[in-house]
């Protein structure tokens, strides 16, 4: 098995072989880390119980702005509390240089990942979806239910360019978790007040425009087909400003050695 | 200088029989250079290693071994000179490269979640080998991991993730073997076990490029060392040839406690205040 030939031609292996296999070892990391995904579901559970009276659904802006508050929450819960910590202490052990050394390329290694992660998301967003359905009474027809899970797949870009910006500024695994939980909470807190008012004035305009504002905006713009105003197409484009930015910010100062220390301009192959 | 005898050299065992490379080249690292930011960290670096051959590649702290194998392993990129392997750019035809490489790095560095035999399962998958299951399972039993094949790597003891790290350096049939501090925190069975699989890897045909602090290691592995310090080669030689060359240098002799080993040809050259 181990024995060694000094072989004269070599290949190297398809790209399709490559992914595959990365594919399926970090499905593999996923499900051992459903514990993780049910946990993100928690918070959008409550936020649907919580706020199923009528009185409380007008006071955020209706069952749209829930629901859109909820998938938000949920996708936000498991891409910087799950995918942001799981890349910095796989760079920490070492996991990344130790893949970096196959033949995959590097773009490979990371988009196996966040592919992964995607689903993950997915699936978050369906459950939230349904559940916020029934919870909220909404009977919402299959075109909503597909515009929905349309601006989830962009939620969770949005939520990804976050965690991977989070990662890429932040080195150590400890303080990406840590750094990460304040990010979430304060979040999803401005997310809660900007919609029910409670900020007030200047403070209710910031919280429209952060990415939970306007990923709840667009949310309930899609959940009521035929409403979407020109506030809706504006917080549609600030969802893709996020996205380029923090994705940029993400990759330019992201390093796969925690410990590498130079000019971010010279990365490796 | 002191007269004091040394202790007995019996650390290393079992020493790789010695065997004579074919001569050619198999892999060149020509002018490398690598930098980070501001602070040039291999400055010119050049040497070859042919085929069956160990060669070592020693240097204090901070002299820039690990540098050079992040640049030959296509980990970092260099500002300037070539890595080629079998004639193979590792920066312009990295795949192609990596194909050839087995490597270790100084972490074991797998997911904590995947169990040993997912982990094999990944690393055959990218270096495109075919394995039934039963190959696989047989091949992890060979190496005394058959009974933690369902255990995963954060459940298996560090001499264990050390063995599945190497046999997955050796899953391709490597025609070069890269090593950083490979037996650094190993037991003496471990380290046994890590030589006799050298020993295999050079008897057909592969070739080891490995850094080490171990100058009793170098002394009695190595076809050939290359002690670098400050991101420069200070020599490069057998380690007889380095010993009998600077045999007669006034700081090689002030390092010296005794017979003149490459240890003291170390110390010489490259000082002996400590580094961090």
């Amino acid at each position: 098995m181990t024995s060694t030939t000094a072989a004269t031609t070599v290949e190297a292996p398809s790209l399709e072989t490559m992914l595959g296999a990365l594919l399926r070892a970090d499905l593999v990391v996923l499900t051992k880390n459903r514990m993780r995904m049910l946990l993100s579901l928690m918070l959008p559970l409550i936020i649907l119980t919580s706020t199923s009276s009528s009185k409380a659904t007008r006071s955020f802006g209706g069952a749209e702005f829930i629901l859109g508050l909820a998938i938000t929450a949920g996708i936000a819960g498991t891409s910087i509390m799950g995918y942001a910590p799981m890349v910095a202490r796989d760079r920490e052990s070492g996991v990344f240089q130790r893949l970096r050394v196959s033949p995959a390329p590097t773009w490979a290694v990371m988009g196996s990942r966040l592919s992964v992660q995607m689903v993950s998301n997915f699936v978050i967003a369906l459950a939230v979806l349904v559940l916020g359905d029934n919870i909220h009474h909404l009977s919402l027809s299959i075109e909503s239910y597909v515009l929905v899970l349309l601006v989830s797949i962009l939620a969770s870009a949005v939520f990804l360019s976050v965690a991977q910006a989070l990662v890429g500024l932040v080195k150590s695994a400890d303080t990406v978790q840590a750094f990460g939980r304040l990010l979430y909470i304060g979040l999803v807190i401005v997310g809660l007040f900007g919609a029910s008012g409670g900020l007030g004035g200047f403070w209710d305009t910031v919280s429209k425009w952060t990415p939970v504002g306007v990923l709840m905006t667009v949310f309930a713009g899609v959940v009521g087909v035929g409403t979407f105003d020109s506030r809706d197409w504006l917080s549609l484009l600030a969802c893709g400003g996020y996205v380029v930015v923090l994705t940029t910010l993400g990759i330019y100062f992201f390093r796969f050695d925690s410990q590498q220390e130079d000019n971010p301009m010279n990365t490796s192959t | 200088m002191s007269s004091s005898p040394r202790p007995a050299r019996n650390a290393i065992e079992p020493v790789p029989a010695r065997s004579a490379t074919d001569g050619t080249t198999l892999l060149e690292v020509r002018d490398l250079t690598v930098a980070y930011g501001p602070k040039v960290a291999v400055d010119g670096v050049s040497f070859e290693i042919r085929r069956s051959e160990i060669f070592g590649l020693l240097g204090p702290n901070g002299a820039g071994k690990t540098t050079t194998l992040s640049a030959i392993e296509g980990l970092r990129r260099p500002r300037a000179g070539a890595v080629l392997l079998n004639g193979v750019d590792i920066v312009r035809q990295p795949a192609l490269a990596k194909a050839q490489m087995g490597v270790q790095l100084q972490s074991t560095g797998f997911q904590s979640e995947l169990t040993v035999r997912q982990v094999a399962r990944l690393y055959a998958g990218l270096y495109g080998v075919a394995l039934s299951d039963q190959d696989l399972d047989g091949a992890l039993a060979d190496i005394g991991l058959g009974r933690e094949l369902d255990r995963t790597t954060r459940q298996i003891s560090g001499g264990q993730q050390q063995r599945l790290s190497l046999f997955v350096a050796l899953i391709h049939h490597p025609t070069i073997l890269l090593l950083d501090e490979p037996t650094t925190g190993l037991d003496p069975q471990s380290r046994r076990y890590l030589w006799t699989r050298i020993e295999r890897v050079r008897a057909d045909g592969g070739s080891i490029l490995l850094t080490t602090h171990s100058m009793e290691e170098a002394q009695s592995v190595c076809d050939r060392v290359a002690i670098i310090d400050h991101g420069r080669v200070l020599a490069i030689d057998t380690p007889r040839n380095l010993v009998d060359q600077h045999r007669d240098d006034p700081l090689v002799r002030a390092a010296a406690r005794g017979e003149i080993t490459l240890e003291d040809v170390f110390i010489g050259l490259t000082g002996s205040e400590i580094r961090d």
